[in-house]
């Protein structure tokens, strides 16, 4: 930015620029379990474009990703896989449970799934719906990025 | 030609196969364990080269209380394709058949899968270990003896943070309110240990 005159100069507190940019670029995980990641995919396609939110980035590596987005039933078989990314995950991290079948297990309320994936991970943010639109996907990244706005951490319950 | 078999006469439930009119394209053949490898070798000989699938039923009324189901195809490219349906009745705490993965090696994965489901041992397999469920699971879900929500008999505990009873309903989502909320979600975590109570059955 060019400035008028030598003698002008902006001021802000570290922590809200840090919280502005980071908020402007939670990369998600490139994770998804069923149905709910079709959606997902269409959130980042030009109709809905994530990328307007700074998330268009799905980082196929659990070290680089701020966000796992959960968007599908969670297998039995398949938990330990999720604990083991979420673990992976450098902090701070935040988790979008996205539908139906990660918040609760869904229609599927039978041995092989999940009851709910905040059984096994911490969970920032549910999404209803079976599955849910992408709007309500974006909506969900919105939240995230007020949490992170408002100094939350992730990994702690910050109902929004 | 391998001819259709009656079920054993100690058959007491209905058998659905066995009232049910074979399908036009797909002949029906009944057997048992000891006749089972000499029948589809007899099968193969006569030119079914595909396997389709291999299959269990569980009938828990019948004796034999487990079907194995062969599908075999031939002629397929040809202007008459067929098929043929081979069931085998097996009974038994630990029940069993030959394995057949040596004469198709298709056979491999699906007899996993009817192991791993059904636990039907298939003596003979290079491979018999569970194929879609984990390790260490205990059980044969497609039983029909089998809990539908697996054999802990409740619902996996609810963290306590996840209870709708935790939540106060109608809080706007912002500044000092919802401070307050989330001590009052970690408060409350902390006073009722994890699963607690774990009857939030309604969806």
């Amino acid at each position: 930015m060019a400035l008028a005159s030598p003698g002008e100069f902006l001021l802000a507190r570290v922590d809200d620029v840090a919280r502005w940019a980071q908020s402007s670029s939670v990369w998600p995980l490139t994770m998804g379990l069923a149905c709910c990641a079709i959606e997902m995919m269409t959130a980042t396609a030009p109709e809905y474009d994530i990328a307007r939110f700074g998330s268009e980035v799905f980082r196929a590596s659990p070290r680089q990703a701020d966000l796992m987005i959960v968007s599908g039933r969670v297998a039995q078989k398949m938990a330990p896989i999720i604990k083991r990314l979420y673990d992976q995950m450098a902090d701070p991290k935040w988790v979008i449970s996205m539908g139906a079948c990660a918040s609760s297990g869904g229609v599927f309320d039978n041995y092989a799934v999940v009851q709910g994936v905040d059984t096994i991970i911490p969970v920032d943010v549910y999404i209803p719906g079976c599955p849910p639109t992408p709007d309500g996907l974006l909506y969900a990244v919105n939240l995230i990025q007020q949490q992170i706005r408002r100094g939350g951490r992730g990994g702690v319950l910050a109902r929004a | 030609m391998p001819s259709s078999q009656t079920p054993p006469a100690g058959s007491t439930a209905v058998d659905p196969t066995a009232v049910r009119p074979p399908i036009d394209d797909a002949r029906i053949i009944r057997t048992s364990p000891e006749q089972l490898r000499a029948e589809l070798t007899a099968l193969k000989d006569d030119g079914f080269a595909m396997l389709l699938d291999v299959a269990g039923v569980d009938y828990p009324e019948r004796t034999p209380r487990f079907d194995v189901v062969y599908h075999l195809l031939r002629g397929l490219g040809t202007a008459q394709p067929e098929r043929v349906r081979v069931l085998c009745g097996v009974d038994g705490a630990e029940p069993a058949v030959p394995s057949v993965s040596d004469l198709w090696p298709s056979a491999n994965w699906a007899e996993r899968e009817v192991f791993d489901l059904f636990g039907v041992h298939f003596a003979g397999h290079p491979d018999l270990r569970r194929i879609q469920l984990p390790d260490d699971w205990v059980g044969h879900p497609l039983r029909k003896d089998y809990p539908l929500r697996g054999p802990a008999l409740e619902r996996t505990p609810r963290p306590s943070f996840a209870l709708k009873s935790n939540v106060a309903a109608g809080t706007p989502a912002f500044g000092k309110t919802a401070a307050a909320l989330q001590r009052q979600i970690v408060a409350a975590r902390n006073h009722a240990p994890d699963g607690a109570e774990s009857k939030d059955g309604s969806k």
